[in-house]
């Protein structure tokens, strides 16, 4: 079953396209990486995907549905975005902003174990209550891996999400994103660092704008 | 749902406030340091100036409610949280209420601070001080929203220092010559119904800010 796809994605900025007829084909449960030169658009795609920019020509469609269609704070509950910059409040600890990011996107109040998740991203209790401003990129990396585990998405969109981290971190990263996967997750991860290609189902490369298939591995 | 989105949002920005404590304890010191500087500027032959009091009193509150609304996505942009936000099921309307909430609270706050430092270093009385109050509440939210808005707009803009007060301030100066005109009135004993035309300017500028405000802010965070 196709998750998410794109459809003839066109992206333009600064009168030249940054995404030429982009076709994609996400299946539930995958795991694609998606590699490119710096500014080859890798980023934008993730946007344009996730539906925070709206492509100049094509369609995204989330189960075969029109992002365009489905209402925004659904969206944000089905897919979630990591990005460059870690999507936090630097004076919040970490448990304080995976519950907020966590609230602001579920209705019910039920008992969420955000400790639980933050342990799973290997952050002790203590580090778990202290402000994030005080913490290194990869602690800030760990916290923004918490925030898309407990959104409970079943798309993940992640740029760079080996970003900062050491080995132990990277590890656990890889560990995470094949739980998820098993779990029915779909991940489409951009990034340069080569240990996640091994991870994926999938390698695509975006040149010039148009996506191109790579051997995986 | 959307006050209780407000509502958590206004309590993480409150958390952010006291923790970072770089906003209000700003707003407040340099309010008091305009209403110095006026206060020595307007002496005359060793005497306050007590007819300054409208003019220095609102535009002291203009110019330090500027500075809190120069910090009011601060939070957001510093770790990247704003797009996120604006995502969630939180969307548009309540990020614009909490963050107008907490400049509300800021600049209120500041108001009741300064009014009666304003009326010692001038030697100044108000005949209605109620009638003041309400104007300056008036006032206040007209410039916490109409500037939350602007705020919101200019966040990604690199001048937003400079534009803010440059976009904002004539904006907000149809309130400003309301309240200024009705403090003024009242420190003149004028009776309370001589009031009625400004309060009402003020009551109906307002009510639309707080209709277009949310309309206009949800159109431009649209993808």
């Amino acid at each position: 079953m196709i998750r998410l796809a794109a459809d003839a994605l066109g992206w333009a900025a600064g009168g030249r396209f940054v995404l030429v007829d982009v076709d994609l084909a996400l299946p539930a449960g995958s795991l694609t990486v998606l590699t490119g030169e710096n500014g080859a658009g890798k980023s934008t795609l993730l946007d344009v995907l996730s539906g925070n920019r709206t492509p100049a020509r094509g369609v995204v469609k989330l189960d075969g549905v029109p992002l365009a269609e489905i209402e925004p704070a659904h969206l944000a509950r089905r897919i979630a975005r990591l990005d460059h910059a870690p999507g936090l409040y630097l004076e919040l600890t970490a448990q304080e902003n995976v519950q907020l990011f966590r609230a602001l996107l579920h209705a019910e109040r039920g008992d969420f174990d955000v400790a639980a998740v933050l342990d799973q991203v290997g952050l002790d209790r203590r580090e778990q209550t202290r402000p994030v401003r005080s913490f290194s990129r990869g602690m800030l990396q760990r916290t923004a891996i918490a925030r898309v585990l407990a959104s409970q998405a079943d798309v993940w969109l992640l740029d760079e999400p080996s970003t900062g981290l050491d080995r132990a971190g990277c590890d656990l990263l890889a560990g995470l994103l094949g739980d998820a996967r098993d779990r029915g997750v779909t991940l489409l991860l951009a990034t340069h660092d080569p240990a996640l290609l091994p991870l994926a189902d999938r390698h695509l490369h975006l040149r010039h704008g148009h996506l191109v298939p790579s051997e995986v591995g | 749902m959307l006050w209780r989105l407000t509502w958590l949002l206004l309590q993480k920005d409150l958390r952010v406030a006291s923790r970072s404590r770089e906003v209000f304890g700003f707003m407040l010191l340099f309010a008091l340091l305009c209403v110095v500087v006026f206060a020595f500027s307007f002496l005359r032959e060793g005497e306050a100036a007590a007819a300054q009091v409208p003019g220095v009193l609102w535009v002291t509150l203009l110019f330090s409610g500027t500075v809190g609304l120069l910090r009011l996505f601060a939070a957001e942009e510093e770790g990247g949280a704003l797009a996120l936000v604006q995502r969630t099921r939180a969307g548009p309307h309540p990020l614009l209420l909490s963050k107008a909430l907490l400049q509300l609270l800021f600049s209120g706050v500041t108001t009741l601070l300064l009014l009666p430092v304003v009326l010692v270093f001038f030697d100044a009385r108000l005949a209605h001080p109620g009638l003041v109050l309400t104007a300056l509440a008036l006032g206040l939210v007209g410039q916490s929203v109409l500037g939350a808005l602007v705020a919101a707009l200019l966040v990604h803009v690199r001048l937003r220092e400079v534009l803010l007060p440059l976009v904002l301030y004539p904006l907000l100066a149809p309130l400003l010559i309301a309240g200024v005109r009705i403090t003024a009135l009242t420190q003149a004993g004028a009776p309370a119904e001589a009031l009625d035309g400004w309060l009402g300017l003020m009551l109906g500028y307002d009510a639309l800010v707080l209709v277009a405000a949310p309309w206009l802010h949800a159109r431009v965070v649209e993808p």
